[in-house]
């Protein structure tokens, strides 16, 4: 067996850690928003139509992430429109988005000769073979994103807990929906290497259920929140590399762990 | 007549709802610490009401005003408060503290983007003080009962230091003694600072024991002094009908003023 300090060492483990835990961090943040405001089917949604992104940039031999990210932000301002002007409900808009994005996905992979090692990577993620570019877009959107949810952390919460009073006392409540949407768009593709996008939306949800397990407050929920998905990012990465197994399935199966534990934790509380 | 300042002036409001009109021609002009009851039948648009003078509903006809600001363009929410009738509704698992919830209160139009200062915090716990949930702070309001609940969110409410306060039945579906509990500190409260307070409510006897004015809705709307027996009965008959009688006492307060 490899040792475990000696990975340490490699660059491209170093920039697994580093790419993983932002994401995980950005992950357990948003994803508590979206828990609160029961929408976890848009992380499901933009995950799907992020993949005719990636088939995109891939067709045009760009870094498959930016292309990504365009067509999810695109995405969320379409679902957003579809809401907004009555065409159709919540569910409804995502499940129309995520259908157009995945059908366009499918035609222009099956143009440049159908499914591939490095469409696996974005399907299934990679993080121990991501490269130097991807990780500076990680780190980048990553603080951005951060950045973001720290600032306006008060006004989204009040909005996710009640919008109306959040109108009334002068909140730009529409304008901040419209950010979160983005932001949770976002942090999807930034998410995309370390678990992939059929398993993106475990890591957004899986954090915050389980804080949200232990019956705290918000400040207590969102650090129990991270410090789940950062822990299960860095023990899917070292286990992942340690017996040579894939690091998605090792993250989302400790993510599962940690949920149950603190499920069962509650029941017998 | 005294000079007393308006703070909201609504002038022959015509609201529809779904194609109905649910009220018409309303005028009502409330003035600087009124503490005003706004009573009627149920559908009978005391909500709507309400929810029209924040904006939240749209109009037909006519003029609102809020401190003597036309409600269409009214920017300076700081001055204003709400309790709704759905704020009980929230979800029980929702991870916030009552000391959490209280905070967001003091979210304006000035500090969105910043942290809230210490200062902030202080009001935060002065308010839970004067409402006497200062034990519940760091309780989860999930884990709250009925009148406590109502009583963190007119803390939330109140520590805007808001100068009107709107309550849509506050503590409908709370025991007596709860609710006798809640009046006084909203009577207090109306006192101390001289804040002006619409409450909707459907107990009459709290309405004439503890406000100033009554306001009646049922698709018109009606307004007199308490202490004007006649015209209070008057508008109460104009609202429930021809044949409601609302039987004055001389004892109907004292249970609700024994503690005060």
């Amino acid at each position: 067996m490899i040792d475990p300090l000696k990975l340490l060492g490699y660059r491209f483990f170093q920039n697994a850690l580093i790419g993983g835990s932002i994401a995980a961090l950005v992950c357990a943040l948003i994803g508590l928003f979206i828990i609160l405001r029961k929408e976890s089917m848009i992380g499901d949604g933009i995950a799907h139509i992020s993949f005719g992104g990636i088939a995109l940039g891939l067709f045009m031999g760009i870094n498959p992430l930016i292309t990504a990210l365009l067509a999810s932000v695109v995405g969320v301002l379409l679902i957003n429109f579809l809401r907004k002007r009555g065409i159709a409900q919540s569910d409804s808009a995502i499940a129309v988005m995520l259908s157009l994005g995945f059908s366009i996905g499918l035609i222009l992979i099956s143009l440049v000769g159908g499914f591939n090692v490095e469409l696996f990577s974005y399907l299934f993620g990679s993080i121990l073979t991501i490269s130097q570019f991807d990780l500076m877009i990680i780190l980048g959107l990553g603080i951005i994103t951060l950045f973001l949810i720290i600032v306006f952390y008060k006004e989204l919460l009040s909005i996710t807990f009640d919008e109306e009073a959040s109108k009334l006392m002068g909140i730009p409540v529409n304008m901040l929906e419209s950010g979160l949407n983005i932001l949770i768009a976002v942090t999807i593709v930034l998410s995309i290497k370390v678990v992939g996008m059929i398993l993106v939306v475990a890591l957004l949800v899986l954090p915050g259920l389980t804080a949200l397990q232990l019956n705290k407050g918000f400040r207590i929920t969102s650090m129990i929140s991270v410090i789940v998905g950062v822990t299960s990012v860095i023990i899917g990465i070292f286990v992942s590399a340690l017996f040579n197994i894939a690091t998605s399935g090792v993250i989302i199966f400790t993510l599962t762990a940690f949920f149950l534990s603190a499920a069962i934790y509650r029941h017998f509380e | 007549m005294e000079n007393k300042e308006v703070v909201i002036d609504i002038q022959d409001v015509d609201i529809s709802r779904n194609g109905d009109k649910v009220i018409t021609s309303a005028n009502l002009q409330i003035f600087k610490g009124d503490f005003v009851g706004v009573v009627g039948p149920n559908g009978g648009g005391k909500t709507t009401l309400i929810k029209t003078i924040l904006g939240l509903i749209p109009r037909q006809k006519g003029t609102i005003k809020l401190f003597n600001h036309p409600i269409d363009s009214f920017k300076d929410w700081r001055r204003i408060a709400y309790v709704s009738q759905e704020s009980n509704n929230f979800d029980k698992d929702f991870p916030l503290t009552v000391r959490e919830l209280v905070g967001l209160g003091r979210i304006n139009r000035s500090n969105l983007g910043k942290g809230l200062k210490s200062e902030d915090w202080k009001r935060v716990d002065e308010l839970l003080k004067f409402m006497s949930i200062s034990d519940l702070a760091n309780k989860r309001i999930g884990q709250l009962s009925g009148g406590q609940k109502q009583r963190v969110f007119v803390a939330k409410a109140m520590v805007r230091d808001p100068e009107i306060l709107f309550l849509d039945e506050p503590i409908s579906g709370v025991d007596p003694e709860t609710q006798e509990r809640f009046y006084m500190k909203l009577s207090d409260l109306n006192t101390k600072t001289r804040v002006t307070i619409l409450d909707v409510s459907h107990d009459l006897s709290a309405v004439f024991c503890r406000m100033g004015r009554v306001v009646c809705v049922n698709r018109e709307v009606n307004v007199a002094d308490i202490n004007d027996e006649e015209k209070f009965s008057d508008v109460l008959k104009k609202a429930y009908g021809e044949h409601f009688r609302f039987v004055f006492h001389e004892h109907m307060c004292e249970g609700l003023f024994e503690n005060d």
